[in-house]
């Protein structure tokens, strides 16, 4: 019996993690930080032979294109996945494939020298690319990160990928300076907010719990996430959240047209002290759901509405 | 006869029982006490406790008290129209779902999610509404075709033409995931079935509709017990098969209709409850349908009690409840029986 509901839940995860595009624990590499060689395994732990001049690349998951975008070769992409113009508008001009269901043929038609893929693709169990990696294309993927250490790895990791170490580089020091710059106000917080995260709304709210970047996130700012016992992403029932009466709500959902109104017009939910003092706010999805450097803006975003006038001279 | 009426108030105490201790177990422990207190405020007025937050009160009252009432309502009603139509089609394994509510609930959300349109004045009921129109709209679709083939409506023939056209919608509903696939999640979501976010005002409507519902049904027991003997027997009595099997499939529907709309669909209640009562309380249906009422009810009551409780905060899809004890209980009660034919025989 218990074996059987464990088995439930774990599907209804594995259903959270195609939904959010959030996947599964990476086994971390060995970030190849002093050599400029290319890493010749990739973050799911498969080796990889990169080719010494890489100039045409497919990037199959949004958060890789972003960072490709933010090492400025976006020109050398050849295709993308249908989400990717979604979040870098200048892709849209290319070639899209459907993440799930991807068109191999084509894929290979357009001869790509390195083929960037998200967990995602491969939740169905077997790689999905293993005609492509059987035609000699460098299929490279890489699980999203479920910390933000794992998520500057993955960064350094595309990066070294196409020869770009220094670039990866700096994207990551950027990147820590500005955790720093809020961790360093977050640590002088002593009347810790609570906070509950939605990233499902009603009537199937979906939150997390500790060994998620948002959950590091929420305590970088100074805050306590009210499901720092649970683990991974979680379903939430609806007592326990009224139980839990955090004093603030953040909500990532995009899918209803006014998640913040939404949840503050919740029978049952008048007497939560978020809901009386408005302390509602909605936190962009992209910025926060997407693992890559772009959480710090989620993360400014996040400290300057649970806590305004402390984070008041953060620029 | 006397053992039959202990059974059924047997039935009616557990059913009790069940309620009380859905309304009384939650995520959240509220002592006996405080609900009695809760009560007292809501209905006659009296003051809350002054320890008692208004929170927990919130909770028992606007959260979970709602809720089990509508998981008995809905599992009564998906019961009870299990029943009926095994009945009426004469096969153990029809139910409204066969004959399309379920896809055709889905199609209409989908479409209503993806298009973004709302129905003026209805609100949050929008939703529900077109869940409803939807179901309704594929089973009386799916009649009306099987009158156009057959004349005198074959059981098999509106089984066939059921499927037929519910496997067609749900394609149709594939195709448009797959085109637009922001909207999955809210899709999905809506499927999988739940008694999350039901409130008062669902349980007002639901309570109008499902009640009045199971007594209409409960009105044509003479009619079903006929009908289950075989078509030429009902004809000879008199019966009009025809029409009753319209009026019957209909009201069917339109109970399993109501339920889907407003918590998603939720399977395996309309398959095993009018095996289990039957095998329990015998064939005829004047005691068949209110008991499968009563079963179905507490079966599902119980069932958002595990899928609420057994991993709180956090909380199981209902329809994977509902399936995981199902199962087992419906292979226990079938191989049970077989076992006492083989032996009178």
């Amino acid at each position: 019996m218990k074996n059987l509901i464990k088995k439930y839940t774990m599907i209804v995860l594995i259903f959270m993690f195609i939904l959010t595009a959030c996947s599964s624990t990476t086994e971390s590499v060995e970030s190849e930080s002093d050599k400029i060689s290319r890493p010749t395994m990739d973050r799911a732990g498969n080796s990889i032979e990169i080719p010494e001049d890489v100039q045409r690349v497919i990037s199959f998951a949004p958060s890789i294109t972003q960072v490709i975008d933010e090492i400025g070769w976006l020109d050398k992409l050849v295709a993308v996945d249908s989400q990717s113009p979604n979040y870098v508008e200048a892709v849209d001009e290319l070639p899209q494939f459907d993440m799930m269901t991807p068109d191999l043929e084509a894929l290979a038609a357009l001869e790509p020298d390195i083929m960037f893929v998200s967990g995602m693709s491969s939740a169905k169990g077997d790689n999905p690319f293993q005609q492509l990696i059987d035609l000699g294309v460098c299929v490279v993927t890489i699980p999203s990160s479920t910390s933000i250490e794992g998520v500057k790895e993955d960064n350094q990791f595309i990066a070294d990928s196409l020869g770009q170490h220094e670039k990866g580089k700096q994207i990551n020091e950027d990147m820590q300076e500005r955790i720093d710059a809020i961790a360093a106000i977050g640590s002088t917080i002593e009347e810790e907010k609570t906070i509950m995260f939605e990233i499902a709304a009603l009537p199937t709210i979906y939150s997390f719990g500790k060994n998620t970047f948002l959950h590091e996130m929420i305590e970088l700012i100074g805050a306590k996430n009210v499901f720092e016992n649970e683990e991974g992403w979680i379903s939430v029932n609806e007592e326990a959240a009224i139980s839990e009466n955090p004093d603030v709500i953040l909500t990532s959902v995009n899918y209803i047209e006014d998640a913040v109104g939404e949840i503050l017009a919740r029978e049952g939910w008048e007497n939560m002290k978020a809901i009386q003092n408005q302390d509602v706010y909605y936190i962009d999805n992209g910025k926060s759901s997407l693992s890559n450097h772009h959480i710090v803006e989620a993360l400014e975003e996040m400290a300057k509405l649970v806590y305004p006038e402390k984070y008041e001279e953060l620029k | 006869m006397e053992q039959l009426k202990i059974k059924m108030w047997l039935t009616v105490i557990v059913c009790v029982m069940v309620l009380i201790v859905a309304a009384g177990l939650g995520t959240v422990a509220i002592e006996a006490s405080d609900i009695v207190g809760i009560f007292g405020h809501k209905i006659f007025g009296i003051e809350l406790p002054k320890d008692l937050s208004a929170n927990i009160a919130s909770i028992f009252w606007t959260i979970r008290l709602p809720r089990a009432i509508a998981a008995f309502l809905v599992g009564g009603a998906l019961a009870v129209t299990g029943t009926v139509m095994q009945s009426v089609l004469r096969n153990p394994l029809a139910s409204s779902y066969t004959l399309g509510v379920s896809s055709g609930a889905s199609l209409g959300v989908a479409l209503m999610v993806i298009f973004g349109m709302t129905i003026p004045f209805l609100g949050k009921f929008s939703l529900p509404m077109i869940g409803f129109l939807f179901g309704l709209g594929t089973v009386l679709l799916a009649i009306s075709m099987a009158m156009q083939l057959d004349k005198s409506l074959e059981n098999q023939t509106i089984i066939l033409i059921g499927m037929v056209l519910s496997l067609f919608v749900s394609s149709l509903l594939t195709i448009l995931i797959v085109l637009s696939k922001e909207h999955l999640e809210q899709i999905i979501f809506w499927q999988m079935g739940s008694f999350s976010a039901i409130k008062w005002s669902h349980v007002f409507v639901l309570f109008v509709i499902i009640v009045p519902g199971i007594l209409f049904l409960m009105y044509f027991a003479q009619e079903l017990d006929i009908m289950t003997f075989g078509e030429e027997q009902a004809i000879s009595v008199g019966i009009d098969m025809r029409r009753m099997k319209i009026v019957l499939i209909t009201a069917s529907a339109l109970l399993t209709g109501t339920a889907v709309a407003f918590v998603g669909i939720i399977g395996f209640i309309d398959l095993i409850a009018p095996h289990v009562v039957r095998k329990i309380y015998g064939a005829s249906h004047r005691i068949v349908v209110p008991m499968s009422a009563l079963f179905g009810g507490a079966f599902m009551t119980l069932a958002d009690l595990v899928s609420r409780t057994i991993i709180s905060p956090s909380e199981l899809p209902i329809g994977a409840v509902t399936t995981l004890i199902g199962a087992p209980f419906f292979a226990y009660v079938y191989f049970n029986r077989r076992s006492v034919t083989k032996k009178n025989a």
